[in-house]
């Protein structure tokens, strides 16, 4: 406070509307991307009711341009969000040392939390990366290429020395806790910043929602296994 | 009784060449120590240079806040039976060092104050002589929540929004316009205060991260009035957009 005492900042005030829009677009942006992550989870878990059901969605989806329009429009929605609450990050060296000192050595929860928040955050950044190229180019999507998918193993090319790893599904996993993680303690702390509901009894609340959709997100995994596994030739797409 | 090992920060900026270092120092464990007893009893016993600050002793004076175990804490409501063996101290961070444990949270707060126009305007002229306005209990009470704080400095210590932002009133500034905004003596209009907290310096900087509503020594339903001044100043910023009033 000394030193923004003495900072000349008539010409380039902050100012104070901006501040707010700033901010409700942060909390709105982020509501938006944990209404779309939970309704995703829960459209990928039909798989687990059936495949058929799993399949006419996905048409249906197609048919009715949501898949058109709302795989763009989420992609802008997380370029927005990544750019607000980005700037809550602390990205300086300077505020990276300090931010991760202080976590340490207060060892309070809820900061701990944030921290996982800005790394999962990075992650999420380079994961759905993926996550998107992936299905792009193999659209349409339908339970069984979706299944060969997460169960193919790889390198694709033996000229490797012939070693195999199950890349998609380890990749599936982390990307399924880290994201869910993400979009339910991001939920919780808006909440917690608007103080609508009551902070540890909410917390709770998200947690519970949070591990069953985890739950359902693994279970939908292993459906998908299971499917690929009686694909001819194991499903194999490379 | 346990014996304690106390580690704490020792640092002297005023003397040239002193190094910031942890010493060392070992006491018996009494019945109901605090850590106010304890720094007075290695002060007086081993260590007469130890510098920390205290007044009260009874969290009414909020001096003695400091890093206990790494937590922003009050000295003096800190006891001895509720910690580990091994206690570290250290200053709080962001305020300026002083020596050893001291920080000035005075200069601060000061700033705060004039920042935040922490004070009750009004329009009404002051008689001396007429009898006072009576305020509903109600209210008084509710005005006397946030106004419990007694400016330890803790909130601030344990905000890393706070500590890399020094531009930022952290959660005491933040529950000290509370306290005026829901004072009905206070006049000022909803575009008053917005222009004073409705900003990133203000009520829109805090990123929820909860260690002042958690840390506070006083217990001061922080998340609760924090969220009260952004929900109030939200619909503040909005109401003035609508009505086409230039704020700032």
């Amino acid at each position: 406070m000394e030193l923004a005492k003495n900072l000349q900042t008539t010409i380039n005030k902050s100012h104070g509307k901006t501040d707010l829009y700033v901010d409700l677009a942060q909390s709105i942006s982020g509501i938006l991307l944990v209404g779309f992550l939970w309704m995703h989870m829960l459209f990928v878990s039909t798989v687990v009711i059936n495949p058929a059901l799993f399949d006419t969605l996905s048409i249906g989806l197609d048919k009715y341009y949501l898949a058109q329009f709302g795989i763009p429009g989420t992609v802008l929605l997380i370029i927005v969000h990544i750019f607000l609450a980005g700037r809550r990050a602390p990205l300086r060296l300077r505020d990276l040392r300090i931010a991760w000192r202080l976590t340490r050595m207060m060892n309070h929860y809820d900061t701990w939390v944030w921290a996982g928040q800005v790394i999962t955050a990075l992650m999420i950044g380079i994961m759905a990366s993926m996550h998107l190229w992936t299905i792009m180019t193999s659209w349409p999507l339908r339970a069984a290429t979706s299944a060969a998918r997460v169960a193919s193993v790889g390198p694709a090319d033996h000229s490797f020395g012939g070693f195999e790893f199950p890349f998609f599904i380890v990749f599936y996993v982390i990307f399924l806790i880290v994201g869910e993680y993400h979009a339910g303690f991001g939920l919780y702390r808006i909440f917690v910043k608007w103080g609508w509901f009551e902070r540890h009894k909410m917390g709770w609340l998200l947690k519970g929602i949070t591990v069953i959709i985890i739950a359902l997100g693994f279970t939908a995994l292993y459906t998908f296994t299971q499917i690929a596994a009686n694909l001819p030739a194991g499903g194999a797409i490379h | 009784m346990r014996q304690l090992t106390f580690s704490i920060f020792r640092f002297n900026p005023n003397i040239p060449g002193d190094k910031p270092r942890m010493q060392e120092y070992k006491l018996e464990e009494q019945d109901g120590m605090s850590m106010f007893v304890a720094l007075t009893k290695i002060r007086e016993e081993l260590d007469p240079t130890l510098m920390f600050d205290f007044v009260c002793r009874a969290a009414i004076c909020g001096s003695c806040a400091m890093l206990i175990n790494g937590r922003p804490r009050l000295a003096c409501k800190t006891l001895a039976k509720n910690m580990p063996s091994r206690i570290t101290m250290m200053p709080l961070p962001v305020f300026k060092l002083i020596g050893d444990l001291c920080v000035d949270t005075g200069t601060w707060f000061k700033d705060l104050q004039i920042k935040t126009e922490a004070w009750v305007h009004t329009n009404k002229k002051f008689d001396p002589k007429a009898l006072e306005e009576k305020m509903d209990n109600e209210v008084a009470e509710k005005i006397y929540e946030p106004d419990r704080c007694v400016e330890c400095g803790c909130c601030v210590a344990a905000c890393i929004t706070a500590n890399i932002r020094d531009d930022f009133i952290g959660a005491t500034g933040i529950n000290r316009v509370a306290r005026f905004m829901l004072d009905p003596r206070d006049e000022r209009s909803d575009a008053d205060y917005f222009d004073v907290v409705g900003n990133e310096e203000g009520t829109f900087g805090c990123v929820g991260l909860m260690g002042c509503d958690d840390l506070c020594p006083m217990e001061i339903p922080l998340q609760e009035n924090l969220a009260y001044v952004r929900r109030k100043m939200a619909a503040a910023g909005l109401k003035l957009q609508f009505q086409g009033v230039k704020v700032s």
